[in-house]
């Protein structure tokens, strides 16, 4: 509903938000709202420039996107491999289904303390926390895709005398790619969720702790810059999920979530 | 002859496209009396829905004007109601077909009142034993028989109906023409009945008006004398019905 | 399935709709081996066992009880206020094209913040209270009823908005009469994926502040390295969200059986 309607720029919506911006500095400047951590958009603005030239914000970018790539990249390794498992085999959904089921309801965020046990505050915390829950998007969209292709082309495949990896392969995994690209967008925006709430509680690194650090620190425009980069930053992902799967298959690029 | 209850004179309907208005329907003059039966048949694209929603005060006439017992429509009328063609969307479904037949009264009538009309018109429309069941549960000539009886609760003077037989199969569409032809004897209500179907227009209506163009003008009205009651057989095999279609043919332009 | 059904016909039929419970024995087998080859007092990897033990532990001081009141008040709280708000929010979004341009760019921002930075913030404006636990659930949670809501709005048939001004309903009379009944079906599909949210953001609130619930239970397990008591609230929490899940979907089928099949699953 927000996007703008065939490439054409919504410009009411973004006046609005330019108002809302507008509207906050002057309330902050004119002292209407006193709030000693409260800064007008302009000094985050500041706050962005002043990190970025210190070098600190492109290095904290880096380690987010960095573990958002890995955590991503092994979730969608094991979600496919296990959807594409429960989705082609009878026998494995029926020994297998209700395990994932009476997991997968389990709070990725409960696996920190977990992760924190085990690993202490560190990078491999950072990705328990991260791949754990990003799995089941991928995971369950694989299946589903794939339980839903129609039967008939699994008896293609045999009729032309495909082997089960070469059906897989050339016939189930293709019919299933736009369900499973859903759920490869669904768990990328979990994948930075999770990398960020990870950073803040078992990881010292990255925007995540950045925001943290910075309001322990007092520095109230500093942290407004990291919680505004971190929300560009989701945008940005999703847009280019979107950018990107569109170039690769057109076909599929009408699937929204 | 007596003054008409229901009334179109000179209205026109244009409707905005990209900036531009563009006319849908133009120039339309239309009586209806007591317990008449009006046809409307057109081809698809001379603004037939524009039509029928601009009678029912859906739409305000560009120029023109709408009377319903003299008085000029600012908005839907009273003693005016629509059946609407899709009655998979119009009817409400997660409502049982009692309370969809109960919508227009029930904020108007004491509940007792409400739960009477709705048995007694359930009764004339045959379907009393399917009062508590969903329209999803309902074949689709039961849905728009419940959309009849929503209508009639109201006990309209005029019911509009857009195409309301044009999804169904032809069983179930004769069955529901002789039950039209019944209902406008035992209610005295008028109906202005519109179709794309010439032999549907001539064997329901008491007169048939004829739409065409673009935009939509009201070429020709026909007096049909066909004898009463009518019969899916026999009225149908008629020299006169013949006549009327090939007569309204020649007039639509179909040759 | 008929609109005439009884409930507990119901509430069998979803049931039954659950995988074989044969599809447990990998879960089980996999506890098994655990126990069996866990060192009793490995701090990392605890046998079954002793999560027993830590839980039991726990609710014998009241502790348990504590924090499992607290993180449900919240669940059950900020599940409602969210519901009301992306309702509230999606209708006036969903019939108002002209909203819907005016706001989209604000709201798309607002969506894609991630809730966990926006908890220091919450902290430096409420303070580390109840209220703000509550208001992170709710702003988070809400935005799937929301956006579900609003484009249900937005696909209400024009057909059957020309049966309300045939009918003659006022403004409200519309929204509560047509419009609210045609989006109750998606209204429900997002509650359904704002409930686990509701859940996820309670436990990483308290994690994140210690504010008294569940998540903060576990985290001090954690720093006191107790960790039977760790393994054990995971599996209580999991086992929670899985109860609630599946009391969920029960509810929407006993709700939706006046809404016509397809609009269950959409």
């Amino acid at each position: 509903m927000a996007e703008t309607a065939r490439g054409r720029l919504n410009w009411t919506g973004l006046g609005v938000f330019a108002l809302v911006l507008l509207v906050w500095e002057a309330a902050v400047r004119s002292g209407l709202i006193a709030f000693e951590f409260f800064p007008p958009p302009s000094r985050i603005l500041l706050g962005i420039v002043a990190l970025t030239r210190d070098g600190v914000m492109l290095q904290d970018l880096l380690h987010t996107l960095g573990s958002i790539a890995a955590g991503w990249s092994i979730a969608m390794l094991i979600g496919v491999a296990i959807g594409v498992l429960l989705g082609f085999s009878p026998t494995a959904r029926r020994f297998g289904l209700a395990s994932v089921e009476v997991l997968r309801p389990m709070p990725g965020i409960a696996f920190a303390p977990v992760g924190l046990l085990l690993f202490g505050f560190s990078l491999q915390t950072e990705l328990v926390v991260t791949v754990l829950p990003t799995i089941w998007p991928v995971m369950v969209n694989t299946m589903g895709g794939i339980a839903n292709v129609h039967p008939r082309l699994g008896d293609v495949g045999r009729t032309l005398r495909l082997s089960n990896t070469e059906i897989v392969r050339h016939l189930l995994l293709p019919a299933a790619l736009p369900s499973i690209i859903v759920g490869a967008r669904i768990s990328l925006g979990l994948a930075l969720v999770m990398a960020i709430v990870a950073e803040i509680v078992g990881n010292p690194a990255g925007l995540g702790y950045g925001i943290v650090r910075e309001q322990q620190a007092m520095n109230p425009e500093y942290m407004f810059a990291y919680i505004a980069v971190v929300g560009i930053l989701g945008i940005a992902l999703n847009a280019g999920v979107v950018a990107l799967t569109t170039a690769l298959w057109p076909a599929t690029s009408r699937v929204t979530l | 002859m007596a003054e008409p209850i229901f009334e179109c004179r000179s209205a026109s309907v244009a409707l905005a496209f990209g900036g531009q208005a563009r006319p849908i329907v133009s120039d339309i003059g239309l009586s209806v009396h007591e317990a008449e039966f009006l046809s409307i048949v057109g081809p698809s694209g001379t603004g037939k829905t524009t039509l029928l929603r601009m009678l029912g005060g859906l739409l305000r006439p560009t120029s023109g004007e709408i009377r319903m017992r003299g008085e000029v429509l600012t908005g839907p009328p009273d003693g005016v109601v629509i059946v609407f063609q899709d009655y998979g969307n119009a009817l409400l479904q997660w409502r049982t077909v009692a309370a969809n037949v109960a919508f227009g009264i029930e904020r108007h009538l004491p509940r007792k009142e409400c739960d009477e009309r709705v048995a007694a018109v359930l009764e004339l429309v045959g379907l009393s034993k399917r009062a508590s069941d969903y329209p999803w549960q309902l074949s689709g000539g039961m849905q728009q028989r419940v959309q009849i009886a929503r209508a009639l609760a109201l006990r309209p003077a005029v019911l509009l109906m857009d195409e309301p037989f044009a999804a169904l199969d032809a069983m179930t569409k004769a069955g529901l023409q002789d039950e039209l032809l019944r209902l406008r004897d035992q209610t005295g209500t008028s109906f202005v009945f519109i179709t794309h179907d010439i032999e549907e227009a001539v064997y329901l209506g008491d007169r048939v008006a004829v739409l065409k163009g673009s935009p939509g003008r009201i070429d020709n009205i026909v007096d049909i004398t066909l004898p009463s009651p009518r019969d899916q057989v026999t009225t149908r095999q008629l020299p006169e019905f013949l006549a009327y279609r090939y007569d309204l043919h020649q007039a639509i332009g179909h040759g | 399935m008929s609109a005439r059904t009884a409930w507990p016909v119901l509430i069998a039929r979803s049931l039954a709709q659950l995988p074989s419970p044969l599809g447990l024995l990998p879960l089980i087998a996999a506890l098994i081996a655990w126990q069996l080859l866990a060192p009793p007092n490995s701090p990392y990897f605890p046998p079954p066992s002793s999560w027993w033990t830590g839980i039991a532990q726990s609710a014998a001081s009241g502790a348990l009880w504590r924090a499992g009141a607290a993180s449900l008040q919240t669940i059950v709280f900020g599940l409602l206020l969210a519901t009301a708000a992306g309702v509230t929010l999606g209708i006036l979004i969903g019939v108002s094209p002209r909203l819907a341009r005016a706001m989209g760019p604000l709201l798309e921002f607002c969506r894609a913040m991630p809730p966990p930075a926006i908890v220091p913030l919450a902290i430096l404006f409420l303070g580390y209270d109840e209220r703000m636990k509550l208001t992170i659930v709710v702003i988070s949670a809400m935005w799937p009823i929301l956006l579900n809501t609003a484009s249900a709005a937005q696909r209400v048939h024009p057909i059957l908005l020309d049966v309300a001004t045939a009918f003659r309903l006022t403004l409200l009379q519309r929204i509560r009469l047509i419009v609210f009944p045609s989006v109750m079906p998606s209204v429900l599909l997002g509650v359904r994926i704002a409930l686990p949210l509701c859940i996820v953001l309670t436990l990483l609130v308290e994690i994140l502040t210690s504010i008294e619930g569940v998540g903060a239970l576990m985290i001090a397990a954690q720093r006191n390295y107790q960790s039977g008591q760790v393994y054990g609230l995971l599996v209580l929490v999991g086992l929670f969200g899985f109860l609630i899940n599946t009391g969920f979907s029960i509810v929407q089928t006993i709700i939706l059986r006046r809404w016509p099949p397809r609009n269950i699953q959409a």
